[in-house]
């Protein structure tokens, strides 16, 4: 019974019309539009895609080089950091080694200004001890000179008074020898 | 050209050597000496005189011992003295006696710019410079 179903059903198919010509569809119209579709192509990719592609790519090549020139600067920035932390290190190096010669000529200096200070204490005292020595001799000296005179003055005051004529011929007798043995 | 005062000087010693005779300062040539000056006039005589009166007196002093004394000294000493610097000199020396009570006792005798002391005075000087 189904078979004479299937074939009713085949007749009443190929009784009806096809896609195409249900849809209205013929060749040569398909051809002149595979061809209008062609040439717009054509236009399109001539004065569109191609010259969009080429942007593209020099905006793809020009954002490729600045990502390499980032890089470039990052490594390069990179470098002078290493470079600058490396110069800190080195001028802190530098700077503990210089404050370490002040520190240390500081200390000569306050050395030798005290070796110096104390040099010139003592060459005063020195001095000064000279000076008093010397002005101790030489009020002695004075003193001896004062005395050496007063005893001189009043030996001959005395003698003035005390020696006789006699004295003084005999005296003056003897002067008188010495003389004529010069 | 030498300077007015070297001439001088060497004028007065001109003057003073034709005032010696026999080694001595001789009286008549002094007295020659003078009145040529005087006749003369050179220039600068004044200060030639007083070059020459120096010379002479110094010729004079060297020939004289000048004898200080305070009290009595023999004529004999007076003598004997003046032999004796004769002698050291030798040269003629005369003495002469002038009395310096300073002295306190002794003599002191210059011959030109030489003195010889013995005197009390001198010998109390000489032990207070010592002191």
């Amino acid at each position: 019974m189904t078979l004479p179903l299937l074939l009713a059903a085949a007749v009443d198919h190929a009784a009806q019309p096809s896609i195409a010509e249900k849809f209205g569809l013929e060749l040569k119209y398909i051809i002149m539009q595979v061809i209008s579709f062609l040439i717009v192509l054509g236009v399109l990719y001539k004065f569109g895609i191609k010259p969009v592609t080429a942007t593209m790519e020099e905006r793809n090549r020009k954002i490729a080089e600045g990502i390499k020139h980032a890089e470039e600067m990052q490594a390069k920035l990179a470098a002078a950091q290493e470079e600058s932390a490396s110069l800190v290190r080195k001028a802190n190096t530098e700077a503990s080694r210089i404050v370490d010669d002040a520190r240390k000529l500081a200390k000569e200096h306050l050395d030798r200004q005290t070796q110096e200070a104390a040099a010139k204490a003592n060459d005063l005292l020195t001095k000064a001890q000279q000076a008093i020595e010397l002005e101790h001799k030489k009020m002695l000296a004075d003193a001896r000179t004062e005395v050496a005179r007063l005893v001189v003055l009043t030996t001959e005051r005395v003698l003035a008074k005390k020696l006789t004529e006699a004295d003084r011929a005999a005296y003056n007798d003897a002067a008188s020898r010495e003389l004529t043995n010069v | 050209m030498a300077s007015p005062q070297k001439q001088v000087q060497q004028l007065a010693r001109q003057f003073f050597r034709l005032s010696l005779e026999n080694g001595g300062l001789s009286p008549a040539r002094v007295v020659g000496v003078l009145e040529y000056i005087e006749k003369h006039r050179p220039a600068h005589s004044l200060a030639i005189l007083r070059a020459y009166h120096r010379l002479v007196a110094a010729e004079i002093a060297r020939g004289r011992a000048v004898v200080e004394h305070a009290g009595v000294v023999p004529p004999a000493g007076l003598t004997a003295i003046a032999a004796a610097m004769t002698n050291k000199y030798r040269r003629p020396i005369a003495s002469v006696a002038r009395c310096n009570d300073a002295l306190l006792a002794g003599l002191r005798v210059r011959v030109g710019d030489d003195v010889y002391e013995s005197s009390v005075a001198g010998q109390l000087a000489a032990l207070g410079a010592a002191v």
